[in-house]
């Protein structure tokens, strides 16, 4: 990290994205901070509990499925009420980031990560059921969600507009 | 450009999850409090969306106590904050009748306006006198006094346009003007960081917007080559104006604009060119004309011209300086000249004394020596604080500087311990600026004395120790290298 002792400065260009709600994604130490999160916790997972590394990386899985699901493809529309007058009161985030762009960056970032959890995981629990099973709802789920040609499809109208 | 180690940027980052996370968590639980409290408005719909007030009511209202602070006194270097004190965990707050006397670093008084002024404020009380404290009637109805006929040529002349036209709030003067220039079928290309009013404005205009980055005339050219050759959105056809709005001094960032470069991007294709000018006017240049005469560039090259009479002048509204052609448009369709209440006279007579004092027509070279002052000031400030190793944004000879805080809990650390010791600073989060960046906003006034920035810098020093934002190494003090050059 740099010279000894000295910090190691990164630039922070601030980003063009006029979507509040998304545009903290585009600053540099996100994708570390993501990665780093899933290890501590895995970390916590594993000295609680007491399981092997193979059931705590199925549980950060499918914890990771729940939280992410809701958050990025449940929940639709933006935190502040008044300041964006609602334009983005349809989509849920992952539609909202990159400004809708397609198979950015960040969305091949965010797309691969649910499926090297479900690598570590079923390798490390030697692919035994019933954990192989949930796994694989978990990642399948996840990336179908992810894929451009989901943009806006609500499928049997589940989560359609309010 | 800002530049963060990037731990801080790591455990900026986690502190927002960590937020997010208890909030998240809170309003889970709430969800089950609330489960059994009689709802009696059936079959409306609710006011807020579950997550539209996320924002507000689980992270702003947690530090409530740090905006908003109510002020007993004129907003002079000196001030009265009155005490507040809360019950709830900040959910409410409720004024003491105490007061803390604090040196002011967060009001916009560039010039030392705000208090009374020994030229203004006799011109002031009998223009109260005379003219009354509101026309209560529209400028085209009864609402024009010679007052207002007076300051609108005096702006205009201040400025170097040939006319303006005033409006008696500066959010509104351009919320309201940018819809009556351009409408649908234009383009409106504005900076990223341009303030609330401005996206407000081209929000409501119908317009298409696009968005440059920040004060970079390279990527403004790249926007106006593709929108141009692309045309309007489905038809490609050519857009019907082009109009680029920019800011004078980004009061968030401190800086100025890169105003030459992004004229002759905008004349090179054919784009109108729309200043904003709401922190720049009165405080940077030879004479106080803005960041226009600071920059060397001639009125004549900007379509228009904005500015605003709450910083520099003391007092309230806006104005808008252009062609007679634009100014008498305006004066026949923009809502805001025939709908609204004129600007009050006295405040019109404060902005013409005000400005009076900054040309040296009162007699005397006050506005001179306030402008120098403010310069020195500034520049001073800056300096020291660079020296002390905190990460100060903006540029020379612009007097709002931002200290970068970055973690969310060191903006109510800092503010809370700097009122603690007697000065008041304003603190500002996402989403006014961007998640990552919190900053320390300090505005340096004419009125502060060398004692008074020696006192903030003194405290500011100490309580940027204890919050640990000093994240460059601070300069070594220049009397080792002396001694270190002795014994060479």
């Amino acid at each position: 990290m740099g010279r000894r002792g000295e910090p190691y400065y990164v630039e922070a260009a601030p980003p063009v994205d006029v979507n509040k709600n998304t545009e903290w994604f585009m600053y540099p130490g996100v994708w570390t901070t993501y990665i780093l999160l899933l290890f501590f916790v895995w970390l916590l997972v594993l000295s609680v509990s007491g399981c092997s590394p193979g059931a705590a990386w199925t549980v950060v899985n499918l914890a990771h499925f729940a939280i992410t699901y809701h958050f990025f493809h449940w929940k639709k529309g933006t935190p502040f009420a008044a300041d964006d007058q609602g334009i983005y009161s349809r989509l849920t985030w992952w539609e909202q980031i990159d400004n809708g762009q397609q198979l950015t960056r960040n969305r091949k970032f965010l797309t691969v990560v649910p499926v090297v959890l479900y690598l570590i995981a079923s390798h490390l629990t030697d692919y035994k059921q019933p954990m192989f099973f949930l796994n694989t709802i978990a990642v399948f789920v996840l990336v179908v969600a992810k894929l451009p040609n989901m943009h806006k499809v609500r499928i049997f109208g589940i989560n359609a507009d309010i | 450009m800002v530049r963060l180690p990037y731990t801080t940027a790591l455990t900026t980052l986690f502190s927002y999850g960590l937020l997010f996370a208890f909030g998240q968590l809170r309003d889970f639980f709430r969800k089950f409090v609330d489960w059994f409290k009689a709802k009696n408005v059936k079959g409306y719909a609710p006011i807020c969306l579950g997550l539209e007030d996320f924002y507000v009511r689980r992270l702003y209202l947690r530090i409530q106590d740090c905006f908003g602070r109510p002020i007993a006194s004129a907003p002079d270097s000196w001030f009265d904050v009155v005490e507040r004190t809360s019950n709830d965990n900040n959910k409410t707050l409720q004024c003491t009748s105490n007061t803390t006397r604090c040196l002011n670093l967060g009001s916009y008084n560039y010039l030392g306006f705000a208090a009374a002024d020994e030229y203004c404020t006799p011109r002031v009380i009998e223009s109260l006198k005379k003219y009354s404290a509101s026309t209560c009637s529209v400028r085209v109805d009864g609402g024009t006094t010679k007052l207002h006929a007076e300051l609108e040529e005096l702006a205009a002349r201040f400025v170097g346009k040939p006319a303006a036209i005033l409006f008696g709030m500066g959010y509104v003067t351009n919320s309201a003007i940018i819809p009556c220039l351009i409408g649908k079928g234009g383009l409106i290309i504005s900076d990223s960081l341009n303030h609330n009013s401005i996206v407000n404005g081209a929000r409501g205009s119908g317009a298409t917007v696009r968005v440059f980055q920040h004060n970079s005339p390279a990527h403004l050219e790249e926007v106006l080559r593709e929108q141009i050759a692309g045309g309007q959105p489905r038809t490609h056809r050519p857009w019907k104006k082009i109009i680029v709005i920019v800011e004078g001094i980004y009061s968030m960032e401190g800086e100025l604009c890169k105003l030459p470069e992004i004229i002759a991007v905008c004349k090179k294709y054919k784009a109108y060119t729309y200043l904003d000018e709401a922190h720049s006017i009165g405080a940077v240049g030879q004479s106080g004309r803005g960041v226009c005469e600071l920059l060397g560039v001639d009125p004549a090259d900007v379509d228009i011209m904005m500015g605003t009479f709450t910083k520099s002048f003391g007092s309230c509204g806006g104005y808008i300086a252009a062609s007679k052609e634009i100014i008498q448009h305006l004066k026949q369709s923009c809502p805001a000249h025939l709908y609204a209440t004129s600007m009050s006279p006295p405040a019109v007579q404060q902005v013409i004394s005000a400005i009076k004092v900054i040309l040296g027509e009162d007699g005397s070279n006050r506005g001179a020596q306030k402008l120098a002052r403010i310069r020195e000031n500034s520049n001073f400030f800056r300096s020291e604080l660079k020296k002390m190793g905190f990460e100060v944004l903006g540029d020379n000879d612009s007097p709002v500087m931002p200290i970068m805080l970055y973690n969310p809990a060191k903006i109510p650390a800092f503010s809370r311990e700097c009122l603690r010791q007697k000065v008041a600073v304003v603190t500002v989060a996402f989403p006014a600026t961007p998640l990552l960046l919190a900053r320390a906003r300090i505005c340096i006034s004419a009125s502060h004395t060398r004692e008074d920035l020696m006192k903030a810098l003194d405290v500011i020093s100490r309580v940027g120790d204890l919050v640990g934002i000093k994240y460059f190494p601070a300069e070594p003090p220049k009397i080792a290298e002396a001694d270190h050059d002795k014994l060479e």
